[in-house]
Order: structure tokens, then sequence, then C-alpha cells
């Protein structure tokens, strides 16, 4: 069977170079071909993942017959317009969440894909963590009998970027802490929110345009409640990226998971000065 | 060890045997499951403080706890330790239903008093409190034991020195089964449910930390089965400065769950975390022990009856008088009123939560 021709349309949101990444060991598809709107972020990764096809012009790579579909990790605002060309050229869609930054240019992508007949696919990539689909597991196994709570926590650094310019962000910290955590909340409930209470605060970087820290309390129509701690209110320095954490409270038990907590510790300069003691063949005097 | 009795001194004469004993008289009116953990061992450590009686409604159960702390009496009726002269203050440790009849009374007998939390279940009965020991001129100090928790206290210490620069947004969570010490936890008019009994904790800290709360969000669930009250329970706070916060009070685990703590500070300038699931510097389970726990320093309880007992020596303003515990009940009412009415509240609170 042939292998499935990607392409990756921008490289803006950091994801797009994990993509990148992961694709060069997959066997059944094929990175073919990059977009990106900025001239020097397209010849790096052109550069570094041997892509020959790398085009300025968006539409000359839809009309690349090769390419059987896209991967859009532009900046949000932006998903729109790439989706809805793409759907147009019969090329199925993986979009970076969220969807859009709107509710009708997100109606726009769906009925373009659905009309277009290509698949379209958010990547709300939480669903296919180990520990995540495990818990989808043990609540359909009703270990927990059924959930009455869920407290969720998707902490994160400032990203930086265009992340903070609300035009192509289409907000700060709740527009992209909000929805993998509510997503896992839609998932394991197999309920839709019906009701959203929120407040944000005063910004831990007062420079930002748009908001770094808010609360929100959930209700959803089978009465189950529930919290997102959306915040980018981890330092920079902070050891992780941040957190994906849910307490799901069921009237039977409970389960905690805290997807992404680290469980290996590496002091860099300790490995480092290892290194050179076993070059020198004698300890070695910290700090380098 | 002599003490000074300046403040036992200034309102009730004690004879010259009692003043060279140098002991402040205490009776603890209560003496369930707090008092037995907590507040006993606590007296029972202090050399400036006398046990001098304990009061239970079961006679039994009031001499065996006598014997076991060393106090000279034991009774069933509160009065009769209220009428006792040796008796300085009073440490009441009764279910918070019966805090106003047995603060006022105390207050009326002029015994200094420390009382658990919360100070009350409505506004008018911490007001009477409050009152009655302004009136009689005691003492009254509210046991909100986060204030004297070492790794709290800690975290407090770091962000008043500017260690992590303004705060802007803080967690704070308690997490456990529901207490299964006593029968009217969950009767929310007779505890307040999780927010108002265990809740309060984290309010009351959090206003220690952050200043005065402006408005309340929360949400409730009852989730165990046959729960009057709620036991689930998660408060968004947005507090006078503009920062927020979020706490969670839950009850609603299985029976043997550890309690479990969270509590997380971010400022402008960085982030503190105490964790005491992740952090446990130390955890034992084994024969009617089961615990896990960040020992930094002296056991909490022993620090805020002790914070009191000066207080009295000295003559000096209790570190957490009435009013401020009043306001932390005033924050944990708006809670429970938003989450039955499903909308924030402002505060002050014009009417009473609790019927």
């Amino acid at each position: 069977m042939k292998k499935l021709g990607l392409a990756i349309v921008s490289f803006a949101h950091i994801h797009a170079w994990n993509y990148a990444k992961v694709l060069k060991g997959m066997g059944s598809a094929e990175l073919i071909a990059i977009y990106d709107d900025d001239e020097a972020r397209l010849r790096k990764a052109s550069e570094l993942f041997n892509v020959k096809r790398a085009f300025d012009d968006y539409g000359s790579l839809l009309r690349d017959p090769d390419v059987d579909a896209v991967i859009i990790t532009s900046e949000n605002a932006k998903h729109k317009q790439y989706a809805v060309l793409a759907a147009e050229e019969g090329k199925h869609i993986l979009c970076e969440k969220p969807i859009a930054t709107n509710l009708s240019d997100a109606d726009e992508i769906i009925t373009k894909a659905e009309r277009s007949g290509v698949k379209l696919q958010i990547a709300f990539v939480m669903r296919y963590h180990p520990a995540t689909v495990e818990v989808k597991r043990l609540i359909g196994e009703g270990v927990v009998g059924g959930i009455r709570a869920i407290m969720a926590t998707n902490h994160g650094k400032y990203p930086g970027g265009w992340f903070g310019d609300p035009s192509l962000a289409g907000g700060g910290a709740i527009m992209d802490h909000t929805v993998h955590v509510a997503d896992l909340i839609r998932w394991y409930t197999s309920s839709e929110v019906r009701e959203v209470y929120a407040i944000k605060g005063v910004n831990l970087r007062p420079e930002l345009r748009v908001e770094d820290n808010a609360l929100i309390s959930l209700e959803l129509a089978n009465g189950v409640v529930g919290s997102i701690d959306c915040s980018w209110s981890r330092p920079d320095n902070w050891p992780t990226w941040g957190d994906v954490y849910l307490h799901i409270v069921g009237e039977e038990g409970y389960i905690i998971v805290d997807a992404f907590r680290s469980n290996i510790t590496l002091v860099l300069e300790v490995a480092l000065a290892a290194y050179k003691s076993i070059g020198l063949g004698r300890p070695v005097k910290l700090p380098l | 060890m002599m003490l000074s009795l300046k403040g036992v001194r200034a309102r009730i004469p004690l004879s010259d045997e009692e003043d060279t004993m140098g002991k402040v008289g205490v009776a603890v009116i209560g003496a369930g499951f707090i008092a037995q953990v907590a507040h006993l061992p606590a007296w029972s450590k202090l050399e400036g403080a006398e046990l001098i009686a304990v009061v239970r409604r079961s006679e039994a159960r009031a001499k065996e706890v006598a014997e076991r702390f060393g106090a000279k009496y034991y009774f069933t009726d509160y009065l009769k330790a209220l009428k006792l002269e040796e008796v300085d203050v009073v440490d009441i440790c009764t279910p918070t239903y019966t805090h106003r009849e047995i603060a006022v009374s105390a207050a009326e007998h002029g015994k200094h008093i420390i009382l658990e939390k919360p100070i009350a279940l409505k506004l008018r009965d911490a007001d009477a409190i409050i009152s009655a020991a302004k009136r009689y001129g005691v003492k009254l100090m509210v046991a909100h034991c986060l204030r004297f928790w070492p790794e709290y206290v800690k975290v407090w210490e770091l962000v008043k020195e500017g260690r992590v620069g303004n705060v802007r947004i803080s967690r704070a969570y308690r997490i456990s089964s529901l207490p299964d010490w006593a029968p009217w936890f969950p009767y929310e008019k007779l505890s307040g449910g999780v927010i108002v009994d265990m809740g309060i904790h984290d309010i009351d800290y959090l206003r220690w930390l952050m200043g005065e709360v402006v408005e309340v969000f929360a949400r409730g669930r009852r989730v165990r089965e046959g729960i009057e009250a709620l036991d689930y329970v998660h408060v968004l706070l947005k507090f006078k400065s503009g920062s927020i916060a979020y706490v969670e009070s839950n009850w609603a685990m299985p029976k043997g769950f550890p309690l479990t703590t969270y509590l997380e500070v971010v400022g402008d300038e960085g982030i503190v975390v105490v964790d005491n699931r992740s952090t446990a510097t130390l955890t034992v389970e084994g024969r009617g022990v089961r615990k896990s726990y960040t020992p930094l320093g002296e056991d909490a309880y022993y620090l805020e009856v002790k914070a009191f007992l000066n207080a009295v020596l000295e003559d000096r303003e209790p570190p957490v008088p009435g009013e401020e515990a009043r306001r932390s009940l005033e924050v944990a009412l708006a809670a429970l009123k938003s989450a039955k009415e499903g909308k924030p509240i402002k505060l002050p609170l014009r009417e009473e939560v609790i019927s």
C-alpha cells in the first residue's frame, strides 16, 4: 500500500517540529512537503527534516498531487484559511487545537470538510496518552461508579511569540489551555458542558496583551461539575513545561491522573561531570 | 518556672497560692476527636498551663480522658467547669452548632476562650460570641490551625518576604473521606458541610495570605450516598487586589483515603508549592497508624495553643481573633450560597445561609 503523503502547514506552532520528527519513523506515512509563510522558518524546517518540497505558496502545495493530507500547525487564527482551502483541494486535515478562534470559523471548517468528503481531525493528543486512555477504560468498566465531579489543571509556561498576540492566538491561556482538559472531561463523562463560569486575575506578566491566568468552573448536562485551571502559571525555569492533571470523583471511588508527572530527574551538570570524569579517569570538581 | 500572669490577673483575681503556681488553669470542653489528637496533647506539654477539667457528655469517657491527660476534674455539664475559679481559659472543641451557647456562657463566666473552627454556622452566632468576649473582657481566639502549620507558615513567610513577587493566583485543596469520628458532619445544619467545616481552613489561610475576598463563585455536589450536606465543593475566589484563587474541599473519597492537601501560590516572580502527598518526608502505615506527612517543624496544634496561652499571659490580642474567623466564615457561607443559587456572590453577605 502506498504511503500517505503528508504536508506540514506552518511551523509556527512548536508541535509542528514534533510532528515532523515522529513522521520520520512512521512506516505508513511520509512527510513529503512543507509550507510556511515565514521564509526563515521554512528554510530551517526544510534543512532540518530534509524535505525537498518546501513551498512559500500555499496554493502550490495544495496542487501537489502527492500530498494526501495536511497537518495544520499555524497560528490559531490562520487555521480556518488553511483548512478550508485544503478541504476544497480534497486534502485530509489534521488540525492543531483549538480548531479555530471563533465558532463561525470552526463551523466553516467542519462544513467544508464534510462537503468535500475529507477527514478532519483536531489534534486532541491527550486522547492518545496511555494514562488517559486507561482512565477512559476504567470509567467504562464502572470501577468508580457514576462520575460526579472532575478537577482539572493544564498549567504551562508562557509559550511566547504569537501566543501573546490576541489577533493570532485568539486569546491567552484560556484559548491555549482549556480545550485539552475540556475535551477529556467531555470524553470521560460522555456529556456536554452546559454552563461555564470563569474569572481571570491580574497577569503574572503585565506586559502581555492576553490573559495568562484564569479559573474556570463547569457544569455538564448530566450534572457533573468540573473545574479547569488553564493558567500559564509556571515560571520559565520550572523543571517541566507544565501539567495535565485530573482528579475524577466518582460515587464509588476516584481516579487521579497526572499525565506528565516527571519521574526521571536529570541534573545535567552532574551528568556532564560524570562524562568528564570518565574521560579524564579522575574525580572532577563542580561547578564545571 | 515563674510565668507572668498579667493577662489573667487583670481580670480574674487569683489567690496567692495559685499565683505562686504561676499556671493558667484550662478546661477543655468537648473532649472528642480534635481535643484528643490535637488540643489535649498540646496543653499537657505546655509548662505555663495546667489542665483542670475535661467535659464530655458521657461520664465514662470524660473520666477516661481526664485520667489519660491528667486533668483534676471531669464533668458532663460544661457549666460546672465554667464555675471553677481555678479555670482561667476554656478550650471549646464541641460540635460547631454548640459553639455560641458555650462560648457566650464562658465569656459571662470571665473565661478566656480558644474555640475550634469554624467560629459558628451563622454570622449572628459569630457576632454574639465576639461581642460577649468584648463585653466581658476575655480573649477570644479561633483555632484556625493552618496559621500555625509549619509548611503553610513557611509559604506565608516566603510570600511576605517577596520571594514570589506579587501573588496573582493560588490553589488550595483538602481532600478526604467523610469524617467518621462524630455523627454530625453529614448534616448542613450541624456542620455546614464540607466547605464550611473543612474548606474554611484554606479560605482562612488564603485570606491571611492574599487579603480580603470580594466575590465568590462555587459549585457543589452530594457525592456519597445518604449525605445531606454538600461533600464536594469547588470555589473560585476574587480578592480585593484583583488576584484570584481556587479552593476545593472534598469529603467524597473512599474510607481510608489519606487526607490530601495541596497549596500552590503563584506570583509574578515565582511559585511555591506544598503537596502533602508527593513531598511527604515521612510515611508510616502500621498497627493503628496510617500517616504520611512532612514534618518541617513543631506540631501545629502545639504552636496554636501556645500562641493563645502567650496572648493570655502577656495580655495581648490573640493571633486569630473572632473577627478574623467571622470573615472566613462569611466567605465559606458565600461559597455555600453560590453553590445553592448557581450565581456569583458579592461580599459582604447580607443574610444568613444556614437556617
